[in-house]
């Protein structure tokens, strides 16, 4: 049993030999990451997302094949030892389109949750906590954007502003952004009343700072989690805009674009659909079991 | 039904209106600053019956006046007129392919919820037995694996499937118009929504199967039948209808591919040729049918509450 300090220089030598007995220091994320290592799904979601994020990376510099080049061999062939996943209709190395959508799929899916999380953390931040008019007006906005179908909202706004890379990401955050808002709205406006706002309020901290280093830090948690979920949506989300003919240009090889390609072989050549959409459903499974993840590690009513 | 629901659906009523009115007009200005339109592309080479299209559809006119002639259209009904197909009226057209829409997402509702439901309530009533964990690692890839996705796997099974199995005697199509046709385009629409359904019913029959009343109901000696699907899933159900609403948009949205992929001649087909041929007044006509309609939709869930639990009224 240690013996209790009576100066504050006693105190700090013994926090310095570290004879003092005191709990470790944990911090709510180091917590989180031990505890999503532990989840096995998680883990394995990591790895994966960790093997496409390499693919998609290596893609850039280097694919078996280009992923444009057509008549690599006779159209719809299956799969053989120098084209493991097989040909296309136009004679491409599929295993090189594989590799090149991954890049597309993950710049869409971790820019678009960037882009959404960013405008739903400003905007719900700045309703809940002003309240008044400026909440009226941006839940008023969500909630009407909510009796619409976003695919819709999505379409209109990639043939009005064309069909880059980036102009797929803004029109998919255009809509990825209201879940966001109305968790941080939410957050945001229990997290107000709290009593360290109101302390940092009572000494004139601005409110800018009260946001930002106060009630944002508080609200972190909640907001991974979700972001965390948004990848996988806006990947499935620009699957739907490329299958409709409305994705990222080709001869971009985007895996909603190959598939769309695809179906009108179904039959006759499944491996042409069959080999994107595996790649996009394991991507989007990965990015699930580590959002799960997230959730049950960061759930303060799990800390201990 | 009480008084108190009633006035409450007619406030939604009128609030569904609105938003469908403000949708429809941001639309309605947005695609009215846009340069060109279906017909200035394909009917240049004579001004003369260009100039005469364009006075046909008001499109001479300032865009004010042009909205205002179309609210007035609208307040009886009226939607005007396609701009590619010359004398199609657009509100007819809209309504006999809602129906199919509305067709088709009620079979994925069906599916979703039954499917859904079926697997949740087995996973709880059986938890960490080997059911629990094919039900619940199967929901997670469920959700995980698209719709449009569910429907290849699905056309391949069908189509080639039973044409293989049968020998040639099963031939399936795939299109619309027959009632065999419903399930497959359903079932991909519906799946990935099931397994959401199925995670959260398993996590409320988890809270409720361990409450005393379900205890009371075991003790009394009432079969495992009535304890589970009477006792237990009636309230289990309340945070499942809680999801609804956003799972009937969800599958409003994926029926735009459904639709497409499979030929269905649906708002969501229609929308999506229209929105590619740059007919606006139609893309305009299929924002305002797919506003009322998710409202419609949510409104219809939101009814569904005090059914389940009397404790809440409107």
């Amino acid at each position: 049993m240690a013996t209790v300090p009576t100066t504050i220089e006693a105190a700090e030598e013994l926090l310095e030999t570290g004879a003092a007995d005191l709990p470790e220091h944990v911090t709510l994320w180091q917590d989180a990451w031990a505890r999503l290592r532990q989840n096995r799904m998680a883990v394995i979601g990591l790895v994966i997302i960790g093997v496409f994020l390499v693919t998609a990376l290596l893609s850039l510099v280097w694919t078996p094949y280009p992923t444009w080049r057509q008549a690599l061999g006779p159209t719809y062939q299956t799969p053989s030892l120098i084209h493991p996943m097989g040909l296309d209709d136009y004679g491409r190395d599929i295993l090189s389109r594989v590799m090149g959508g991954a890049a597309i799929a993950l710049t869409v899916g971790v820019g678009a949750s960037l882009v959404a999380s960013m405008i739903g953390i400003a905007l719900g931040m700045l309703a809940g906590f002003y309240r008044g008019k400026i909440d009226v007006i941006i839940s008023t906005l969500i909630n009407i954007s909510y009796g619409v179908p976003d695919l819709l909202i999505a379409l209109i706004l990639v043939v009005l502003i064309g069909r880059g890379v980036g102009n797929i990401i803004l029109a998919i955050s255009i809509t990825a952004w209201l879940g966001m808002a109305r968790l941080v709205r939410g957050q945001t406006l229990s997290l107000r009343e709290r009593e360290f706002v109101e302390a940092a309020r009572s000494i004139g901290t601005p409110n800018l700072k009260i946001l930002t280093r106060h009630i944002l830090p508080n609200a972190l948690g909640p907001i991974v989690v979700q972001a965390t979920y948004l990848v996988p949506a806006a990947i499935i989300f620009e699957a739907f805009l490329s299958l409709l003919g409305l994705g990222v240009p080709p001869p971009a090889p985007s895996w909603g674009r190959m598939a769309s390609e695809g179906y009108k072989a179904l039959q006759l050549a499944p491996h042409i659909v069959l080999a994107p959409c595996a790649a996009l459903s394991l991507t989007v499974l990965a990015f699930n079991w580590v959002g799960d993840g997230l959730r049950d590690a960061i759930d303060p009513r799990m800390r201990r | 039904m009480s008084r108190g629901t009633l006035v409450y659906a007619a406030q939604r009523l009128i609030l569904i209106t609105l938003t469908a009115l403000v949708v429809s007009s941001i639309v309605f200005i947005g695609v009215h600053q846009l340069p060109g339109n279906a017909l200035a592309s394909e009917r240049r080479n004579n001004p003369a019956s260009e100039a005469a299209l364009l006075h046909h559809y008001h499109l001479d006119l300032p865009w004010p006046q042009q909205y205002l002639l179309w609210l007035q259209g609208l307040s009886h009904g009226d939607l005007g007129e396609s701009l590619v197909n010359f004398g199609t009226q657009i509100t007819p057209l809209l309504l006999r392919e809602s129906q199919t829409s509305i067709t088709l997402g009620l079979a994925a509702v069906l599916i979703t919820v039954g499917v859904g439901m079926t697997l949740g309530v087995l996973a709880a009533i059986r938890q960490n037995t080997w059911v629990d964990y094919v039900a619940s690692t199967s929901a997670v890839i469920g959700y995980s694996v698209p719709s449009f996705v569910w429907a290849f796997l699905l056309i391949l099974l069908t189509v080639s499937g039973f044409y293989a199995w049968s020998g040639g005697q099963i031939y399936e199509d795939i299109g619309w118009g027959k009632p065999e046709q419903i399930p497959v385009p359903a079932l991909a629409l519906g799946l990935p929504y099931a397994a959401i359904v199925a995670r959260l019913t398993r996590a409320s029959m988890l809270e409720v199967i361990r409450q005393d009343y379900v205890r009371t109901a075991w003790a009394k000696g009432l079969k495992a039948r009535v304890v589970i699907l009477r006792h237990a899933l009636r309230n289990a159900l309340i945070p499942v209808v809680s999801i609804l609403g956003p799972l009937v948009t969800g599958i409003i949205t994926g029926s735009v591919v459904i639709e497409f992929l499979f030929g269905i001649p649906g708002l969501g087909k229609e929308f999506v040729s229209s929105i590619l041929a740059r007919d606006y007044n139609i893309v305009i006509g299929v924002f305002t049918f797919y506003a009322a309609l998710v409202g419609l939709a949510n409104l219809i869930v939101d009814l569904l509450y005090p059914v389940l639990d009397p404790r809440i009224r409107y």
